[in-house]
């Protein structure tokens, strides 16, 4: 093991035996995967801490961890009873993850982050005030992550107002929650639609009224999965060219799914189902974008999903204003 | 004998200690380690290891000598233990759903530390406490390979306080530039995160998206010597943009916007934080008039510039531009 990792290595050793000592007889693979290490380290760890104790190193005086029948047992030792106290940084890393859920819960949150500053050892509190103001994620997750995090964990179906691009209006459905997810820096919400009776997505953004019902609901236990926002099935894809001032910006949203093209410009794919979407995707980038043209089966795209009837309409708004 | 096993057992001499131990009693102790050499030789590997125990919030100290007991040092126990949090079910769970949905997304800063705390907070928890399943796809973009791994040079740049040296891509040069950044933090803004430092560079504090560091290396000279000082009033807010129009490149100009149809209720979701009307208009901020009028372009034809003029102008502009560009593509 590398000599740099004595850091890592110390503050797991200092953890494992009073996390032995507390839960004793888990079998080694729980230890190790309670501890984010395969089985081999951590019966290495094990061989080590067999050789550690008190000078001047009597008997008594070693770490008494062994493994019985594959199951890991330590001898109660008061001097590893609990965990060390949190580090500055371990205190901010948690403080900061938890603020991507801040909406969600913001009495339950305050409290939790106040109970955990106290038990920062003294010399680590004013560390950990300057440090997280070095690691900001405000702003993160959307209203509405609230409200529906706790439907999740009580298993209460939620009424809501979801707004269709598609057809562009809003309508009522009856969800079963289950999970929640951002991707693509979106906030998506997966649940068993009533309304529509199978699995879908909900955009978080586009949910409006949303409200807890009383009705429980028997969690599934293995969630139909949902497609990705990106992969839906039957959905026909659209090409769209961005020129070479664009190109830049959509590799790296893109990555190797790009198709570079001459001159510095390149042609991504992107679903069609929503020619709302794609012309405002298309319209974010300004001037910068080339064309949308279709791919695909049927040229029905051609017409709809160039931009023509929607940019008509936009160059006519700001010219009369 | 290994240095792991040697601060443990530091740690587990101190914490049976009922006195303060004297440099002597620890010499004795450690007669391999502590009593070879030079004295101040092993003088100096001692407060290597006090310090390495220290970082790890180990309340090591010094105690003078009193009436009745020698100089020498202590590990406060108190302050030692991990007490019980008195975690509520609720207050659990959303430490640990946001907890674990940040570590599984792959691309937290301190993952490691992180992995520490939740550990630690479920230590008197028992198994599994109920969290919401939560899944956080964090970085934003397509390779993330790098990005896990640059996180957490970056982090760990950021508490010990070593400058970095970056290639930093700009896709708007479209060039790679060498750059030397004193780190002051990382922001999380819609799915991606910026580095923002000053830039020995351009001589000021800059904003840098991580994906678009192409080479880093941090500063690996005195690691214990902080480089620089983070100013004191110091805001990472300040710097980054939440939204298109927040990108600080230009005087604030205050665009007054109007929607219309179905998109006047969605003013004040659209536009967070901006004063709204209740009749669709909206009074936005913009730094990145560029960015605003954008974003308004996206809204639709629903979506109209009020003013300034100069805004106006401009949209127009860019509505037109774009009209031309999409001329007999249909």
């Amino acid at each position: 093991m590398p000599a740099q990792d004595v850091h890592g290595r110390l503050r797991r050793l200092l953890f494992l035996v009073p996390y032995v000592a507390q839960n004793p007889g888990l079998p080694v693979d729980e230890v190790a995967k309670a501890l984010g290490v395969s089985r081999d380290a951590l019966l290495e760890e094990l061989d080590l801490l067999a050789m550690v104790g008190r000078p001047p190193f009597q008997p008594d005086d070693f770490v008494d961890i062994y493994v019985e029948d594959d199951k890991v047992f330590v001898d109660l030792d008061q001097r590893f009873s609990a965990p060390p106290r949190l580090t500055a940084a371990e205190g901010v890393a948690l403080a900061a993850a938890a603020e991507l859920l801040r909406p969600a819960a913001t009495d339950a949150l305050t409290q939790a982050l106040e109970k955990l500053e106290k038990v920062l050892p003294d010399g680590a509190r004013e560390r950990y005030r300057q440090m997280a103001k070095q690691l900001d994620l405000a702003l993160e997750a959307p209203q509405g992550l609230a409200a529906l995090s706790q439907a999740i964990v009580e298993h209460r179906e939620v009424e809501l107002d979801y707004f269709t691009s598609g057809r562009n209006q809003t309508e009522k459905r009856r969800v079963q929650p289950h999970e929640l997810f951002s991707h693509r820096g979106q906030w998506y919400l997966s649940g068993h639609c009533l309304s529509r009776g199978d699995v879908r997505l909900f955009r978080l953004d586009r949910i409006g009224a949303l409200e807890l019902t009383e009705q429980r609901f028997e969690a599934p236990v293995n969630p139909k999965a949902h497609a990705m926002p990106s992969e839906r099935h039957g959905a026909e894809q659209v090409r769209v060219r961005f020129n070479a001032a664009a190109a830049p910006y959509v590799a790296e949203r893109f990555g190797s799914e790009v198709q570079w093209l001459e001159g510095g410009t390149l042609e991504v794919k992107v679903l069609g189902d929503s020619e709302r979407w794609l012309t405002q995707w298309v319209l974010s980038f300004g001037e910068m974008p080339g064309c949308t043209s279709p791919s695909g089966p049927g040229g029905r795209y051609r017409k709809q999903q160039t931009p023509s009837k929607p940019l008509e309409g936009l160059h006519r708004a700001p010219l009369n204003s | 004998m290994e240095r792991t096993e040697r601060l443990l057992d530091l740690v587990a001499l101190l914490l049976d200690a009922k006195e303060p131990l004297t440099w002597k009693q620890i010499r004795a102790a450690f007669p391999d380690d502590y009593a070879q050499g030079s004295v101040e030789a092993t003088e100096r590997k001692f407060e290597r290891d006090k310090a390495e125990l220290l970082e790890l919030g180990i309340p090591i100290k010094y105690t003078q000598a009193a009436e009745d007991v020698d100089d020498g040092y202590t590990l406060d126990k108190d302050a030692y233990y991990l007490p019980k949090l008195q975690l509520g079910p609720d207050e659990m769970a959303v430490l640990y759903a946001a907890g674990s949905a940040a570590l599984a997304s792959g691309a937290f800063p301190g993952s490691s530390d992180l992995a520490h705390a939740l550990r630690k907070i479920g230590f008197f928890a028992g198994p599994k406490p109920p969290a919401p399943k939560v899944r956080l796809e964090l970085g934003g973009v397509a390779e993330t390979k790098d990005l896990p791994a640059r996180l957490d040079a970056l982090w760990s740049a950021i508490s010990d306080r070593k400058f970095i040296e970056i290639d930093y891509f700009s896709p708007r040069q479209k060039e790679v530039t060498h750059r030397r950044v004193d780190p002051y933090g990382l922001a999380l803004r819609r799915g991606l995160w910026s580095l923002v430092g000053y830039c020995h560079l351009r001589k000021g504090v800059r904003t840098f998206h991580v994906h678009r560091v192409r080479e880093l290396t941090v500063n690996t000279k005195n690691p214990k010597t902080p480089d620089y000082q983070v100013p004191k009033d110091f805001a990472l807010d300040d710097y980054v943009a939440s939204f298109p129009w927040q990108h600080r490149f230009h005087p604030r100009v205050d665009v007054e916007l109007q929607l219309k149809g179905h998109l006047a209720a969605l003013a004040e979701k659209s536009f967070p934080g901006s004063p709204t009307s209740g009749d669709g208009k909206v009074t936005v901020a913009a730094t990145d008039l560029e960015g605003l009028l954008r974003f308004v372009l996206s809204l639709g034809a629903d979506a109209r510039v009020l003013g300034p003029p100069e805004a106006v102008k401009r949209h127009r502009e860019m509505a037109e531009a774009i009209s031309r560009l999409h001329q007999g593509s249909s």
